[in-house]
């Protein structure tokens, strides 16, 4: 009886499993099935003369050595200045960020460009969507835009999005956001990928069907509409995909752009305990939003299962790194029958068809960021493969306890530029 | 798509954007589209070098009369571009009115044009009438659209098959060993949760009686629905037939660009009595070869996306695990995949995916050897004339098989002089002149002549198999009739439009395309010498042809058999038969439990060790057909039969009935 049972369990599990992975293999490649995605994707090829004024939010906690470069990157960028206004956003404690950034800004000064400021906030909590609520109301341009202070920016982002949304008339635009140091340790290639396949496929899948999780930067928004919105959930640990989900239920439209040209360029975290911490507050604020319950409120079904497929996929991630060892034992060690057995066989399959899907993936992307990917960058992938999901699944039981024990913190990611020496592990945790 | 106001990425030129008129950039941005799929056009070579019809300057150029019909891939762009609309409402109005404009030119095109397919599209089609429309091109998917025409053939080409193959379907042919030994099989998957009743020893992959078993399971009564279980077997075939017919019909459509070539082909499979004889029995070729065609077909769609391809490769994958002999055709499969995918934006994710996609069945087959602890024989020992006693093993069979050789095909006795070329030497003679033809032309042209390459490397691929000297069974023909059925039309149609080009006669065009092949059918189904639909008998009387002969009913000579059988013989006799009664005798009670066939019997330790003790006074009664007798013999070669032969001597005839050169008996031994 029980032996039958452990059986059924097996063979349900097996083939949700299967079809679980299907769907998401699906979606990886989403934009490279179907021609019409891809050539939404893309972006204009001729821009429009600039139109829309920006204003850029520049969320920063103890980035001292980054904030300088990148606004100086915000700031140099191909549009023209009086278009584009700058926001600092430190917390007050943070006096090094605020100190250099107001070093630039001098700088910038004797230059006679005056658009960039420093905006301080004194009160808690001390995180990213409190900083933002704090920047929105000083603000005065039509699009809202945020970076983070580590992004590498292509300096042609504002008439890109500028054209993209007078011509297309949309409100909300999500542009790339690609990691690009693959082969700096053993498992950004499986992390630059992750990016690689969510923005350059998975997004504009979601964007079609109109349930959406934003990214946390390279997003742009009509400043009215944040302003309706009433800014950021200061509580959420991932106030980005909460904000899409609240802007999809008001069946606004949000444009995806992924144009391997115009993508703004980040890092892996420095440290697998880096790493671990960013993809436990991902999967916490998941775990979050799918509680709160904004994806009830949007209009289709189909739109609703989306977004709670989405946000409940890392609970799935925790149970599956469960599992995973589980079922590679039983095969292994237990003398199951063989139909049941060759069952237990469709998820491996599954898994070899990620694998394959991710290693012609390095290949696209390499091959579309003017790299050069090598049959032992393939290697060096499938050895990180399994300790990579291991990982994921680790971070995703991690994130299920903080959550169950009522731990909201904001676990900061540290920047310091894969290409700089690495500094010391400024780790940043804030209560 | 329409609603993309931007050219794509490779544009040579960009045109400055807001200055454009609307509809003139969509159009650009279609012949960019193709040009994206194909980018290396450009490096033909020298000989087809005339410019591609979408560089072709637009204005009403003289086209001749067969390519007026612009392609359905119009109607589903225009299917798309109604979507894309309605998908994304808040649009710029500008572009919405511009859409409106052209669908309202191109509605009137439509009018001017009656041939136009104006059923197939939702919406109005997106592209301005002024442009002369492409031409047919199997690499890049431009397929001409069915149209009403093609319509008609195809309904009476799946009807003629729904005739030719189910009327006298349970009556013609005789049933045969390999039929029973697949319903044996798949008896054994539904009523054991096995492969077999016996030892499985690999000799075949079984998805095709698991295909079998999934079948019976959910009939009111199982094997027994129509009569019994061969006859069960057969009502699927039927229906596998049918969907064959149509995967046929679109495959010879999308590689020629002719309905001609297709309702040839389609015909031919249909009526040629060498493709009904073995196309009505219960053959794991039939099922594979209906993987086969469906797996064709996913790689002929207009459009070649990733999940057509993945379930293409599955689609050949599962053909491979249903009969091992589907891999003759996978080098022209890899090399139209190839053609296909060139160039485009996802071939990186294509190529590897499709053979991933085959594999995976594979692999599951694989696997189960391997969870059985059967895939390598003990010790690694693949000596050929020392087989593994302990257990048996995928791989040595496999090696086993490859070693095998009776390269007797030609002979006077072979296959081709005493079957084959009696049932049809007309397909057989004219499909392979056509397979050469076709070779020829492919290989001549292989920029324009994909199709033909195509179809005749399908067709060599298998008929190498067949001439290359290993073991041939008289149904090993089966899937060699639709490849060369193919050729046919193709080659046909090919003549055809060939000779009509010249402006001699091209006044007569249409009417003769259509007369003259149909001519050519009527007569073979006129001539008693084709056997297509009537013969001559051996008493020199032309007669409707067996398998319509109403008053032949060869499987009845077998119920007559049964019926003695369960009339005199007491269930628990011991029996030697042939594989062909085994589900009446196992399936349907009183059971018959200790009948078992001469291959079994002579082979299998279980049987021959345990309940014959290989002594003649063991077995009770012999049911036999002159088939039968005559396989005894052959499989005698190291007289692993003897004992059975001396069971017949010394046995007296129960009963015998005989039809034409069929004699069946049944023995009681002594």
């Amino acid at each position: 009886m029980i032996v039958a049972i452990v059986y059924l369990v097996l063979i349900v599990v097996s083939i949700l499993l299967t079809v679980q992975s299907a769907h998401v293999l699906y979606l990886m490649l989403y934009t490279w099935d179907r021609a019409d995605a891809e050539r939404k994707a893309r972006a204009p090829e001729e821009f429009l003369p600039p139109q829309l004024s920006f204003s850029v939010l520049l969320p920063a906690r103890h980035e001292e050595d980054v904030i300088q470069s990148t606004i100086e990157r915000v700031v140099r960028a191909d549009y023209p200045a009086e278009l584009l206004e700058v926001f600092v956003i430190c917390s007050q404690d943070d006096t090094g960020t605020v100190k250099k950034a107001e070093e630039k800004i001098d700088e910038l000064h004797r230059e006679g460009l005056h658009n960039v400021r420093v905006v301080v906030f004194d009160d808690k909590p001390i995180n990213k969507p409190h900083g933002l609520n704090t920047a929105l109301p000083h603000t005065a341009n039509e699009v809202v835009t945020i970076f983070d202070a580590e992004d590498d920016i292509h300096p042609k982002i504002f008439s890109l999005v500028n054209t993209v949304m007078v011509q297309e008339d949309v409100r909300v635009v999500q542009a790339g956001v690609q990691l690009m140091n693959y082969q700096s340790n053993w498992y950004s290639t499986l992390n630059v990928l992750e990016y690689f396949f969510w923005f350059k496929s998975r997004l504009h899948y979601h964007a079609h069907y109109g349930s959406i999780p934003l990214g946390g930067n390279t997003v742009f928004f009509a400043r009215e509409l944040l302003l309706r919105l009433r800014g950021w959930d200061d509580r959420n640990l991932t106030e980005d995909a909460d904000m899409g989900l609240r802007i999809s239920a008001m069946g606004e439209r949000v444009r995806v752009v992924y144009d391997d040209r115009y993508v703004t360029k980040e890092e892996t975290p420095p440290t697998l305990g880096h790493f671990i911490r960013q993809r436990t507050r991902w999967s916490q604020g998941f775990m979050q939003t799918l509680k709160k319950g904004t994806w009830k409120k949007l209009p289709t079904r189909k739109q609703r299962w989306l977004a709670f497929y989405v946000l409940a996929f890392p609970r799935g991630q925790a149970l599956l790194g469960l599992y995973l060892p589980l079922s590679l034992g039983m095969i292994l060690v237990l003398k199951v029958p063989v139909l049941i057995a060759l069952c237990s066989y469709l998820p491996v399959l599954l898994l070899a068809a990620h694998f394959l899907v991710q290693a012609v993936g390095l290949y696209e992307f390499t091959n579309a960021h003017g790299l050069e990917a090598s049959p032992k960058a393939v290697l060096r992938m499938a050895i990180a493969w399994f300790p990579f999901q291991m990982v994921l699944a680790y971070a995703a039981l991690r994130a299920m306890r903080r959550e169950m024990l009522g731990r909201h913190d904001w676990e900061k990611t540290q920047h310091v530029g894969a290409h700089r020496a690495t500094t010391e592990e400024a780790e940043s945790r804030v209560g | 798509m329409s609603d993309n106001p931007t050219p794509p990425r490779p544009a040579p030129e960009p045109a400055p954007v807001a200055a454009e008129d609307q509809s003139t950039r969509r159009d650009k941005q279609t012949r960019q589209d193709r040009q994206d799929r194909q980018p290396s056009r450009d490096r033909q070579p020298q000989r087809d070098r005339q410019p591609p019809p979408d560089r072709q300057p637009p204005p009403d150029r003289q086209t001749p009369p067969d390519r007026q019909t612009p392609p359905d891939k119009n109607a589903a762009q225009g299917k798309n571009a109604a979507r894309d609309r309605s998908a994304t409402k808040d649009k710029g109005a500008a572009q919405d009115k511009s859409a409106t404009k052209d669908g309202a030119r191109q509605d009137r095109s439509a009018r001017q044009d009656k041939s136009a397919p104006r059923d197939k599209g939702a919406g109005p089609p997106t592209r301005p009438p002024r442009r002369r429309r492409p031409r047919f091109s199997v690499e890049r998917g431009w397929f001409p659209p069915l149209g009403s025409k093609g319509k008609v053939a195809l309904v009476v080409s799946v009807l003629t098959g729904l005739l030719t193959h189910g009327y006298h379907l349970f009556r013609y042919p005789l049933y045969l060993t390999d039929e029973g030994i697949y319903m044996q099989r798949a008896w054994s998957v539904l009523r054991e949760t096995s492969l077999s009743p016996y030892t499985y020893d690999y000799d075949h992959a079984p998805l095709g009686w698991i295909t079998l078993a999934g079948w019976v399971f959910p009939l009111p009564k199982q094997f027994e629905t129509f009569g019994n279980a061969i006859n069960t077997g057969r009502f699927l075939m039927l229906l596998v037939h049918l969907v064959s017919v149509y995967l046929l019909f679109e495959i010879t459509r999308r590689l020629s660009g002719s309905v001609l070539a297709a309702t040839i082909a389609a015909f031919l499979f249909n009526v040629s009595p060498i493709a009904v004889y073995f196309q009505r029995q219960v053959l794991l070729d039939n099922l594979m070869i209906l993987w086969l065609l469906l797996s064709l077909f996913m790689l002929l769609r207009r459009e070649v996306t990733i999940r057509s391809v993945f379930g293409g490769g599955m689609a050949l994958g599962i053909a491979l695990i249903t009969k091992e002999n589907a891999i003759f055709f996978v080098p022209s499969f890899m090399y139209l995949l190839y053609r296909r995918v060139k160039g485009s934006a996802s071939h990186r994710f294509t190529s590897t995916l499709w053979p991933f996609a085959a594999f995976a069945p594979i692999g599951a087959y694989v696997t189960y050897a391997l969870l059985k602890n059967e895939l390598l024989p003990s010790g690694f020992d693949f000596d050929l004339n020392n087989p593994p006693a302990d257990h048996v093993s995928l791989l040595y069979t496999l090696w086993w098989q490859l070693n095998r050789s009776q390269g007797t095909l030609f002979s006077h006795t072979g296959l081709l002089q005493t079957s084959w070329l009696v049932r049809d030497k007309y397909l057989l003679i004219a499909g392979v002149c056509a397979m050469l033809i076709s070779l020829w032309l492919g290989m001549r042209d292989r920029k324009r002549n994909l199709g033909f390459l195509i179809s005749g490397t399908l067709a060599f691929g298998y008929a190498f198999y067949l001439v290359r000297g290993s073991v041939v069974l008289d149904f090993y023909v089966t899937p060699l009739i639709p490849m060369l059925a193919i050729n046919v039309g193709m080659v046909i149609d090919r003549m055809l439009t060939g000779s009509f080009a010249s402006r001699f006669i091209r006044g007569a065009h249409s009417m003769t395309r259509v007369a003259l092949p149909s001519f050519v059918a009527l007569l073979l189904l006129a001539s008693p010498a084709s056997g297509y639909l009537v013969h001559t008998n051996t008493e020199g009387h032309t007669q409707i042809a067996d398998q319509y002969q109403s008053k032949i009913n060869l499987t009845g000579m077998q119920h007559a058999q049964i019926a003695w059988v369960r009339k005199h013989v007491p269930p628990n006799s011991r029996i030697i038969m042939d594989d062909d009664l085994w589900g009446d005798l196992h399936d349907v009670r009183p059971f018959y439990p200790y009948a078992h066939s001469h291959w079994n019997a002579s082979s299998d330790p279980d049987v021959r060790d345990k309940l014959f003790r290989k002594k003649w006074q063991n077995v009770d009664y012999i049911i036999m057909s002159n088939k039968m007798r005559k396989s005894m013999d052959t499989n005698n070669s190291d007289g692993r039969e003897n004992w059975i032969l001396q069971a017949l001597r010394n046995s007296t005839r129960v009963w015998s009935q005989t039809q034409g050169n069929i004699k069946l008996e049944i023995y009681r031994v002594q």
